[in-house]
């Protein structure tokens, strides 16, 4: 065997950039010292919303908790952390993912989107988004961002789709609130915003 | 007393070998303290809520080798780490094997697909409550079944084949692996074995601890479907509570060669009903060379379910399943 | 009546947050210096905590602390209904013992799970009927099963032959713990053409709201800062001050937007939870976030209550209902507490107008989640067990199911309930026929039980009521020199809008153009008057009202001042276009900006600092003297209303149920609201589609299901409790509105959130009754395996009756 990557330091301290930069990451204790090199090394890069980020990422972490808790970005949202209920969808490689339910060490070369992404430049907002805002599709609100990341994957894969597909395609999200009939309204509104 | 819900995981260290002997060199070193990650659909609520604790996970998902659909000579051989949104989505696949396509298509949800692989919805756990809260039950190295009991909560567990355990198969795309006569390609340091679908898949009588043959240091790291049943005549059918999300209830899958409105041949398959995918061989014996009806249809529900043993709370998995292999069989 | 606002769709001002992931739920903030709170639960469905041994736990590297019942009731857990904030008597799995803090929840996981606790194990029950038999186990503490209001915990037993008696369908036997009556039944029953009676069943099961119910605390100069979640706002921090015991002037609660409410996050005493991070916060001086699992959100979240009841009805031959005899035992899960059984009474008086109605009710504990209120609590239970009945005798008596309804319906000037209230309008005649038209109800007859194949049609009409309004509650309203007008909005954004579209209320009373206006809610430090909590579906009617007043009290102090100033008499001088102006020559008038200007300079009772309402209460009385001096201000104190503000529902379903599966689609759902004025007519479209999924969820999916083994949770999250999908669910819900004026609300509103759910609930069990032949389950919900049992001849080894468990 030899592995690809060589183990090198345990890697200390607090290492994310994000603004809500919290204090937890000095507080890992080592382990597996007695089993084979070749594990992954805490720092790593990864693409988020077009920009490389350099995080300290436990190996066992989620794609989600490294988004809320290291880089600050908290519009992900945790419904269940169990990937049954959609409101933590981020959109990797332009594929609708539950970011509770990925390894952040699995997505090295992956391309991240999340719902802070989305809004051009100037501040537009996505056509999804602004159709969700006129077809008033969100109630309280917690599942949006994932029901919107959703909704930007199916787009990119299917710019006209059928009411029905899109009912298809969205259903990896639970809404509690019921607001499904207002995010289908609002999928159909974005197609027309395009 | 298991305590209620962790939702942390513990530390793990994780390998993501990027090769097929690195990989087969940790899961041979590692054993049974390395975990097979693939999509991780199935991984990590059992490791979030601390009720497995394996040291170290091993990726299997940058293997390209264990990827992708490709033609061969005898059929098709899909890579243990395809997606079912891939395997769902594939042309070939629709039109070949249309009954695993539906059956890929079905699995949970569109993101839980769109990760999941094939090689996971094969090897993924039982899905018995009782086993998932962290009970210690025979699944779990106990000596009790808490589903298999005067009060147990047993409406979604087997009604055959019960052996201490009375969990059902999960997987949705299992039964028409079994159904399709599918190959399974093993492989570990010691080479590479092959073994039917059928006999891939294990009930608790020959090892309560795993749902399949594989044995530490082993990955599953293909399948391959046969050309003599592709673009056969086939019936997918799964029901489960709820349309997304949910397990089956009940499911069937049926790979026919009819000609004129006769079954020529018929391999059939169903899930839910046993701790394996439960190939309905006598079916398959009764109505080779009839003519497709709704008696025929009636009679091969019948006979689908003798020898049913239902609990508690499954007596209904019984016509379920007579009904279910019935529409397989009428046409 | 030509509104400016009221009736016309607005973007609420925190849409654009909720698309972008930019507004913040509880456990978005964070804090310098945060550490993170982990729960000891029980394991064991009753016992008693003999003994707390942290000291291993506390000795590790990165833990603070911890805080447990000891901490928070020093002199001994109140003997009330409904969670404690931490217990060492635990009556549910689940419970919090105790609570850790760490540097992070690996190590707040890792401490706790080295905490050694003692139980002493108590004997537990699951089902309240095994628990009301004689030597059945109880549920609370004190061998106690049952909570008699203003009198406490008690204990109530039949005899095994009158449980017995009642699992085999009769009618119970024994004596009710409430009871009240309406007419002369035994003359109802006699004049009857036709009697149906039953026992049935419906399931609890649990809120699961999107948002688990995390908070985050911090103290600060003497204030406590408690980043929360909640369905209310003011009505939340007033209830939740005490419970922490700061005092209500020492507490911010800031809760921008609230991932779900139906019923369990209204009140500070249904989710004590949140003084947890902030009991320990103070106890361990940092920062305390409380992430709340999914699981933990199950277990403390709270259920609806399951009914095990008997219902007798009775049909005169023209359709009247002419007698209605209820009997029903609901579970009240661990804490104890709820009315569901005589609200679910009420709605069948209110509906069905009956000549003669007793209610029979005794609510019973079982070691089960605890039980409150849940979207349309009582109402929504009966909805899917009483249509069924209509639709009965509808058939024998030779009526259409249509026509049995309208001959039942209330119409304005009709009184229900145990107090004979009168509605303050009530148009459900004319809701029954704008749905059956817009659904084409009389078309789709001809394919009524139509088969194909091993499908079969079934159609179904039903209906909801929930009360829908209060009064008696404060609004606050300022301007500054800028000329706009702030709105001080004391309502909780748990994602029905009417925080926002209540604050419509006050910009129609002052032509305000919606761009210049600023809502004023997020954080209770804003100012903000009490207001009832949100729930009952009561903002839009109570919150118009008091958004009106205030407004209006505004409107009358812009006249009083420019008629000082400017000359004439109040009276004269009306406004527009953001100036207050004599109606004879509009040119004499101020600005709004100059009159705010005006009546800073005044001050006194235009600032607040004067001539107050004597009624405002005490929240109110506190955010009016910080803002007193500061800005223009219009304050209210709202009098009662007089009767009944009715939200009501009518919903038409077809579906097509497959015999041989038991599963079924929803082809087509038309649900209508009658509900005064619109005031926002996509919030109003969002809470009927909304009620639609719950409705469907009651009819056909949700559970809660405990282990009878060791009474663990066994449906503790979506998958397991069967949350209803996009797939679940039709394509396209149709929606309407009978939209006429109610005369109790000054801008004609009343509510609809609660009864949007229960119409959908009748009209599907009403369907697939109707596909199975009129086969009545008589229960919630009525899953595929029920459908396949009863077609097929087979059937589970379930009790009768059961709760907490499959019902077979």
């Amino acid at each position: 065997m030899n592995p690809k990557v060589t183990r090198r330091r345990f890697i200390k301290g607090v290492v994310a950039s994000g603004a809500a930069a919290t204090t937890t990451g000095m507080w890992y204790a080592a382990n597996g010292q007695d089993r084979p090199g070749g594990a992954v090394e805490r720092l790593i890069r990864i693409n988020v919303n077009g920009q490389m980020r350099s995080v300290d990422v436990a190996p066992q972490e989620t794609l989600a908790s490294t988004l809320r808790y290291k880089l600050g970005l908290t519009g992900t949202k945790l419904g269940c952390n169990r990937g049954e209920c959609g409101a933590c969808t981020v959109v990797v490689d332009d594929v609708a993912t539950y970011a509770c339910s990925v390894l952040t060490h699995s997505m090295k070369n992956a391309r991240i989107e999340t719902v802070e992404g989305l809004e051009s430049p100037n501040g537009d907002l996505h056509p999804v988004q602004q159709a969700f805002v006129e077809e008033l599709s969100p109630q309280c609100g917690y599942c949006t961002p994932g029901q919107v990341m959703a909704a930007v994957a199916l787009l990119r894969e299917n710019p006209n789709p059928t009411r029905e597909e899109a009912r298809h395609a969205m259903s990896g999200n639970i809404c509690r609130c019921g607001s499904y009939d207002s995010y289908l309204d609002g999928v159909m509104r974005a197609v027309q915003l395009g | 007393m298991v305590a209620t819900s962790h939702d942390v995981m513990p530390d793990i260290e994780l390998y993501q070998p990027t090769d097929e002997a690195n990989a087969l060199a940790l899961a041979n070193t590692l054993g049974s303290d390395g975990w097979l990650l693939a999509g991780g659909q199935d991984t990590f609520g059992w490791l979030k809520d601390r009720n497995k604790a394996p040291g170290a996970m091993i990726e299997l998902t940058q293997i390209d080798a264990w990827k992708g659909i490709r033609e061969t000579a005898d059929g098709v051989e899909i890579g243990a780490v395809t997606t079912l949104t891939e395997i769902a989505n594939n042309p070939i696949i629709r039109e070949r094997y249309g009954v695993l396509a539906q059956a890929a298509g079905v699995v949970a949800s569109p993101q839980i697909r769109n990760v999941g692989t094939l090689g996971g919805n094969l090897n993924q756990d039982a899905r018995c409550w009782y086993y998932r809260r962290g009970l210690d039950c025979y699944r779990a190295g106990g000596n009790i079944c808490y589903a298999d009991s005067p009060e147990g909560l047993n409406r979604e567990h087997a009604i055959f084949g019960a052996s201490r355990c009375v969990a059902v198969s999960p997987s949705d795309t299992a039964p028409t692996l079994v159904a399709l006569d599918a190959t399974m390609v093993i492989a570990s340091q010691n080479g590479t074995r092959t073994m039917s679908a059928q006999d891939f898949f294990i009930g608790p009588d020959r090892d309560i601890r795993s749902m399949t043959a594989l044995d530490d240091g082993e990955i599953l790291t293909a399948v391959r479907l046969p050309a003599a049943w592709a673009n056969a005549e086939f019936y997918f059918e799964k029901v489960a509570d709820r349309n997304v999300w949910d397990f089956a209830l009940t499911s069937v899958a049926a790979v026919m060669k009819v000609s004129g409105g006769t079954i020529e041949d018929a391999r059939i398959a169903c899930g839910a009903v046993e701790c394996v995918p439960r190939r309905l061989e006598a079916v398959e014996n009764a109505i080779r060379g009839q003519q497709r009806s709704d008696e025929l249809g009636a009679r091969a529900g019948e006979l689908a379910v003798e020898g049913a043993r239902p609990l508690n709370y499954n007596n209904f998995k019984v016509p379920l399943m007579a009904n279910l292999v019935a529409r397989a069989v009428r046409g | 009546m030509a509104y400016m606002h009221i009736g016309k769709d607005f973007v609420p001002p925190d849409v654009p947050g909720k698309v972008t992931g930019r507004i913040k739920y509880a456990e978005d903030y964070t804090r310098e210096g945060m550490v993170y709170s982990r729960l000891l639960t029980s394991p064991i469905p009753h016992a008693r905590v003999l003994d707390i041994d942290a000291s291993e736990a506390l000795a590790m590297d990165g833990v603070f602390g911890i805080l447990t019942a000891d901490d928070v009731y020093p002199d001994g857990e109140p003997q009330s209904t409904g969670l404690k904030i931490l217990t060492n008597e635990p009556t549910l799995v689940g419970e919090p013992i105790l609570a850790l803090a760490a540097i992070d929840e690996k190590t707040a996981e890792t401490a706790i799970s080295r905490i050694n606790v003692t139980f002493e194990r108590l004997p537990f029950v699951l089902d309240p009927l095994d628990s009301l038999a004689e030597g059945g186990a109880n549920a609370y503490p004190g061998d106690q099963n049952t909570f008699v209001f203003r009198q406490g915990f008690a204990t109530e037993k039949w005899t095994e032959d009158q449980v017995a008696s009642f699992r085999a369908g009769n009618e119970p036997t024994a004596e009710a713990q409430q009871t009240w009556s309406l007419g002369d039944l035994e003359a109802g029953f006699a004049a009857s053409e036709f009697v149906y009676e039953t026992t049935f069943t419906t399931a609890g099961y649990p809120h699961h709201s999107m948002e688990p119910r995390s908070a985050m605390a911090y103290w600060e100069d003497g204030k406590l800062y408690l980043h929360g979640t909640s369905q209310s706002l003011t009505a939340l921090a007033d209830g939740m001050a005490p419970i922490i015991g700061v005092p209500k002037e020492d507490i911010v609660f800031i809760n921008a937007a609230t991932g779900g409410g139906f019923g369990q996050r209204a009140r500070a005493n249904s989710i004590p939870s949140m003084a947890i991070p902030a009991k320990l916060s103070q106890k361990i001086n940092r920062p305390v976030m409380m992430r709340i699992t999914r699981e933990e959100e199950f277990t403390i979240g709270g259920a609806r209550q399951g009914f095990q009841g008997w219902i007798k009805a009775g049909f005169k031959p023209d359709g009247v209902m002419s007698a209605c005899d209820l009997y029903i035992i609901s579970d009240n899960g661990g804490k104890g507490g709820g009315g569901d059984a005589s609200s679910a009474a009420d709605c069948i008086d209110v509906l069905y107008q009956p000549d003669a109605l007793r209610f029979r009710g005794t609510s019973i504990g079982s070691n089960t989640a605890h039980r409150g209120a849940q979207r349309g609590p009582g109402q929504n239970q009966i909805a899917p067990i009483i249509a069924p009945i209509l639709d009965k005798a509808a058939d024998a008596l030779g009526i259409s199911r249509l026509e049995i309804r309208k001959i039942n319906a209330p119409r304005n000037g009709d009184v229900a309930g145990p107090r004979q209230t009168p509605f303050t309008s009530a148009y459900v005649p004319e809701s029954l026929d704008m749905a059956t038209r817009q659904f084409d109800w009389e078309g789709r007859q001809a394919r009524r039980r139509q088969r194909n194949g091993s499908k079969v049609i079934g159609l179904g009409l039903g209906q909801g009521y929930h009360n829908a309004g209060r009064s008696g509650m404060d609004g606050i309203v300022t301007m500054g020199t800028d000329g706009r007008l702030k709105i001080h909005n004391g309502v909780g954004n748990l994602g029905t809008y009417s925080y926002a579209s209540t604050s419509r209320a006050a910009a129609e009373v002052l032509k305000m153009p919606w761009e210049n206006c600023d809502i004023l809610n997020v954080r209770t430090d804003n100012h903000l008057p009490i207001t009832s909590p949100q729930d009952g579906s009561n903002s839009i009617f109570t919150n118009t009202r008091t958004m009106f007043g205030a407004a209006t009290d505004m409107l009358n102090k812009m006249k009083e001042i420019a008629a000082t100033d400017l000359g004439g008499d109040p009276a004269d001088y009306d406004v527009s276009n953001e100036r207050v102006h004599q109606i004879a020559d509009e040119s004499i008038g101020y600005t709004y900006a100059e009159v705010a200007q005006r009546a800073t300079e005044l001050g006194g009772k235009f600032t607040g600092e004067a001539d107050l309402p004597e009624e405002l209460a005490e929240w109110t009385q506190i955010s009016v003297s910080r803002l007193a001096g500061s800005a223009f201000m219009g304050v209210y104190h709202d009098p009662r209303h007089e009767g009944n503000p009715p939200g009501f529902t009518v919903t038409c379903c077809e579906i097509e149920l497959d015999l041989e599966t038991g599963k079924y689609e929803i082809l087509d759902m038309v649900t209508i609201a009658e509900s005064g004025t619109i005031v926002h007519p996509q919030g109003m479209e969002n809470q009927l589609v909304g009620g639609a999924v719950w409705g469907i969820g009651l009819s056909g999916y949700e559970r809660h299901l405990y282990d009878p083994q060791n009474g663990l949770p066994a449906s503790t999250g979506y998958w397991q409790s069967k949350v209803p999908t996009y797939l679940d669910t039709p394509v396209k819900i149709g929606t309407g509105w009978v939209d006429l004026p109610d005369p109790e609300n000054p801008v004609g509103a009343r509510g609809i959130g609660e009864p949007s759910m229960g119409a959908v609930s009748a009209a599907l069990t009403a369907a697939i009754t109707d596909a199975l032949d009129g086969h009545h389950f008589a229960t919630a919900p009525i899953t595929a395996d029920m459908i396949i049992n009863h077609l097929a001849g087979t059937e589970e080894n379930a009790a009768p009756l059961a709760q907490n468990n499959f019902r077979g």
